[in-house]
């Protein structure tokens, strides 16, 4: 084969490709006249893929136009939250994020590095469920209240043991507010995902979770573990004899792990009130509902203000408990 | 044992319900069709397909998911030994005596042992976990970070086996691969490494765009500017299936198999890929012809396959024992289970008998069906073989680019894939195996999580990996294994070695 | 002198210091508590160790242009289409960019008729994505023009 034949073909190629680019050009209809896509930025069987698609079936009922759950996952949300975040405003384009939609920016700030994204470029739509996290120990452990665990943490330092989800992640941030609040010191042992961190308490090589209530209930229900007490404002309504740790005086260890829907800054005021619009009735769905129940996922509908300043006192929560875990590195 | 019986009579009246028969059915072929197709491994075919299991009933869903996960296991090793494409990661090791096999026109027997090791392998597994699943489960449990790191250690010792030529040129390749493996974020202090920036990156380059990659686009780059294309041995029907000679090679490596992989399989967090890796190392270090390794050795296809398919029962005893996902796959069934209501636990097999042994009849009935598939289609497969190359390669291609954009819809993965093909087709021609690589990058994480993880639990006292007694037993073994090989090293001297190289150096193919 | 092993010997070891160099500002940690540059530098240390074996006693193997490089131009172009795979993907969406790639490859590398190309690379590129995208639910890129 000779060069030339090949070569031309494929300038003409390289031009084509350098003369378009990825970003279609804007189209003005009413909204919504096509497909939307949910982002989810974690892996499919996971408590926000599982929150994802009642949500997107009842906000399709709403919209009357098919709302299909896209996961797209890596670095524990962030390649998810980065493509909506600079992905067109134009409400064709939606994310169901978790609480770690604050944390990880101020991790990047931490590390110096330039970050994925910022909680700015998002224009938050609704909340949907808040779980709050309990603390849950192992049946035959020592510990019956949570005030035993506490005083005997005080007693010895960095002694009990804990596992996460990962560094900077929600089950991690959890325990660090309580740390901070109790003025205790544990041990983490980061895990890569809540299932191993379960894993590891279960058989024994950590102390503690802090973990959402969905996951640890049937172990609870077996009789293999003991939960002492949660983060919530109130308690757990499937575990009625469970404090809080607001109840028990320390009212900085409150922690959610809420999903919201969120759409990108600069999204039009009008698509917005339709997309509350539709998340407010996909919530009264009984459908949607019995998802929710069947998931032991409580809902907690916020939109407008009530969501913007819930998010807003949160993400100050998480910035703030960040900063002073500090980069683990460094101690 | 009577109500062992008594349990499985129940659980076979459930599974042989038409409608349970049906999507058990629905499944196999899917997963089939998934494993198939290069790159597009099961985990993809079952997240994919979860939302379509919303509607049925819990059964009917988990058994298609569990139908999907069996079949894209089994179909995985057919472009493996087709087209020395990786079907799945785990299939990565049926690519080398697979398509050496095929090369010598006995793509049908090595197809065929495949299907029947898979088969044998997933019904003997079943029954383990039948039989087993309470304390098995209970044991894999007491696996923790530093069991894992000493088993781990052990499968790095397993390179020193794959290897054959220079020892110091696999090394090096292992090291490589553990390299590779070090991309992303590091789970212990929030560091991203070498991403440059690339958010993507941040979970590391991803054992799926590394084995395509290194193995089937690096395969092409290498084949299709022959100038003699590659010749295919047509073979006759008679010839589709294993000869005697075939069949009587493969018994035991079947049986390895079998148990190495399900062993492999109940460790909760350890990866797939290892079991194979594990049998074929296995299998060389006791065959009484290693030179035939690399070449077209039956036992290197019949261990490694079987393997695979054990572990995939092995990873459901945590699943269902406890309630604990033990990978990926397993977390997607678990929560497949929530969503239909069905609460995942210690408490499932006694709570939802109808399930648990429902699922676990449905899991013979399963083999059984993807046995009748994949024996016939082996003619059919074949024939893929008499396309032209220069019609079959840019079909590759774009197979390879779908498979791996369709593990995480990025693009990056992509670009890892070529990059990683280039690398291949540049380390084939100086005469380096790629196989460790791939076996690095996916240890390398695992490793330095356990190690780290570890000294964490311990607050840095070294000596947690010999007071538990799973990872001080593991680690003396380990050691054993380290002395009695050195011995004999220096006795038996690296003469054969060194003359029979893993791979084929050069183009004489 | 310019043997395979002592090249292949040679970059390892050019790749194993550009990796310590990228690990400078890991923190290093301890042995008790080895931070997220320990790892990495340990392994770069080894890969350059070996590396260096590598060369050491790669005097005996084969020159590299005795390897026998007849493919590697038509690799080179396989790999120049694949690198417009990449770039296309999401620019034009998965069907055009097959469509051209296996064209490309068909119809001008391999020198086979321009209907028969066409006909391969439609019905593959349109085909595949029926069956993916449609059918197994696997996205693929649709890129700019929607298509």
């Amino acid at each position: 084969m000779t060069r030339l034949r090949l070569i031309l073909p494929l300038l003409a190629l390289a031009a084509l490709v350098a003369g378009v680019p990825i970003q279609p050009a804007v189209a003005q209809e009413p909204y919504p006249s096509r497909p939307i896509s949910l982002v989810v930025p974690f892996p499919p069987g996971g408590v926000a893929d599982l929150t994802a698609r009642p949500v997107a079936a009842a906000v399709e009922k709403a919209l009357k136009q098919p709302v299909g759950v896209v996961n797209k996952t890596g670095a524990a949300g962030a390649v998810g939250m980065q493509f909506v975040a600079t992905s067109k405003p134009d409400g064709y384009t939606l994310l169901l994020a978790l609480s770690s939609i604050s944390i990880i920016p101020e991790a990047d700030k931490l590390f110096g590095r330039p970050p994925a994204f910022t909680v700015d470029q998002f224009a938050p739509v609704a909340l949907i469920s808040a779980d709050p996290t309990i603390l849950a120990v192992r049946t035959e452990s020592a510990w019956k209240t949570a005030k035993e665990f506490i005083e005997d943490a005080k007693k010895r330092p960095n002694q009990i043991s804990y596992s996460s989800s990962g560094i900077y992640g929600t089950l991690h941030m959890a325990m660090e507010l309580l740390s901070h609040g109790a003025g205790i010191k544990l041990r983490h042992v980061p895990y890569a995902g809540a299932g191993p961190a379960l894993t590891a308490l279960l058989g024994g090589h950590v102390d503690a979770l802090a973990s959402g209530p969905s996951v640890v209930l049937p172990q609870i229900k077996a009789g293999k573990l003991r939960a002492l007490a949660g983060w919530g404002d109130k308690r757990v309504a499937s575990l009625p004899d469970i404090p809080t740790f607001k109840e028990l005086g320390y009212p900085e260890a409150e922690f959610y792990i809420w999903a919201g829907l969120f759409a990108p800054k600069g999204t039009p005021e009008p698509v917005l009130a339709k997309l509350r619009e539709a998340a407010r009735a996909g919530v009264a769905d009984p459908e949607f509902k019995a998802a929710m129940d069947r998931l032991q996922t409580p809902i907690a509908f916020k939109q407008g203000e009530e969501f913007r300043k819930f998010f807003e006192a949160d993400a100050r929560r998480l910035a703030d408990g960040v900063r002073k875990v500090g980069r683990v590195e460094q101690k | 044992m009577a109500e062992t019986l008594q349990n499985l009579a129940l659980g076979f009246s459930v599974a042989l319900q038409p409608s349970v028969l049906l999507y058990a059915f629905v499944g196999c072929v899917i997963g089939t069709l998934v494993g198939v197709l290069p790159g597009v491994g099961p985990l993809a075919g079952i997240s994919l397909l979860l939302p379509a299991t919303f509607g049925l009933t819990a059964t009917n869903a988990i058994v298609m998911l569990a139908g999907i996960y069996y079949g894209a296991m089994y179909g995985g090793s057919t472009t493996s030994i087709l087209m020395r494409i990786p079907g799945e990661a785990a299939s990565v090791m049926t690519c080398i005596d697979g398509y050496a096999m095929a090369r010598k026109g006995r793509a049908g027997a090595a197809l065929a042992i495949a299907a029947i090791g898979s088969f044998v392998a997933g019904t003997v597994s079943v029954i383990a976990l039948m039989l087993l699943a309470p304390p098995l489960a209970s044991f894999a449990l007491r696996f923790g970070p530093p069991e894992y790191f000493a088993l781990l250690l052990l499968g790095l010792l397993v390179l020193a086996y794959m290897s054959g030529g220079s020892m110091a040129k696999s090394l090096v390749m292992a090291v490589l691969g553990l390299l590779l493996g070090m991309v992303g974020i590091d789970q212990m202090s929030g560091y991203f490494r070498f991403a440059y920036g690339l958010v993507e990156l941040g979970d590391g380059l991803g054992v799926v765009p590394i084995a395509v990659g290194l193995f089937g686009i690096a395969e092409v780059l290498a084949t299709a500017g022959q100038e003699v294309p590659p010749t295919v041995l047509k073979p006759k029907l008679r010839e589709l299936l294993p000869s005697r000679a075939e069949w009587r090679d493969s018994v035991m490596p079947i049986g390895r198999g079998t148990g190495l992989g399900f062993l492999i399989g109940i460790i909760p967090g350890s990866a797939h890929i290892i079991s194979s890796f594990v049998s074929y190392a296995v299998e060389r270090r006791l065959s009484r012809h290693p030179e035939e390794f690399g070449k077209g050795a039956v036992a290197g296809v019949a261990g490694p396959e079987s393997a695979n398919n054990s572990a995939t029962s092995g990873a459901f005893v945590p699943m269902l024992a406890l309630g604990v996902p033990s990978g990926p796959i397993p977390a997607v069934m678990l929560a497949a289970l929530m969503v239909h209501g069905v609460s995942p636990g210690p408490l499932l097999i006694t709570q939802q008998p109808e399930l648990f042994w429902g699922f676990i009849a449905s899991m013979y009935v399963g083999n059984l069906m993807l046995l009748a598939l994949n024996l016939p289609m082996v003619g059919i497969f074949v024939n893929v073989l008499r396309i032209p190359y220069s019609l079959l390669y840019p079909s590759i291609i774009m197979f390879c680019v779908v498979g791996v954009y369709a593990v995480n819809g990025s693009v990056v993965d992509v670009w890892i894939a070529l990059i990683m093909g280039a690398l291949g087709y540049i380390l084939r021609k100086l005469g380096f195996e790629t196989a460790p690589i791939v076996l690095g990058a996916v240890l390398a994480p695992m490793i330095e999580l356990a190690l780290r993880q570890s000294l964490a639990m311990s607050d840095g006292r070294y000596s947690i990996f010999v007071s538990r007694p799973i990872s001080g037993t593991l680690l003396a073994f380990g050691a054993a294994l380290v002395l009695f090989n050195l011995v004999s090293w220096v006795v038996r001297g690296l003469d054969w070695r060194r003359r029979i190289p893993l791979d084929e150096k050069g183009e004489n193919l | 002198m310019l043997t395979t092993d002592r090249i292949g010997g040679s970059a390892l070891c050019l790749l194993a210091l550009f990796v310590m160099w990228e690990s400078r500002a890991l923190p290093l940690g301890t042995l008790r508590h080895p931070g997220p540059g320990y790892f990495p530098v340990l392994l770069a240390a080894l890969l350059l160790i070996l590396g260096a074996l590598v060369w050491a006693v790669g005097g005996g193997t084969p020159h590299v242009a005795g390897v026998g490089w007849g493919e590697a131009r038509h690799a080179v172009v396989i790999l120049a289409v694949s690198a417009f795979i990449g770039l296309s993907l999401e620019r034009f969406g998965y069907r055009l960019t097959m469509l051209a790639a296996l064209l490309f490859l068909v119809w001008l590398v391999e020198r086979r008729s321009l209907l028969a190309a066409a006909a391969f690379a439609f019905a593959l590129s349109f085909g595949s994505y029926y069956l993916f995208d449609t059918l197994l639910r696997v996205p693929l890129p649709r890129g700019s023009f929607g298509i």
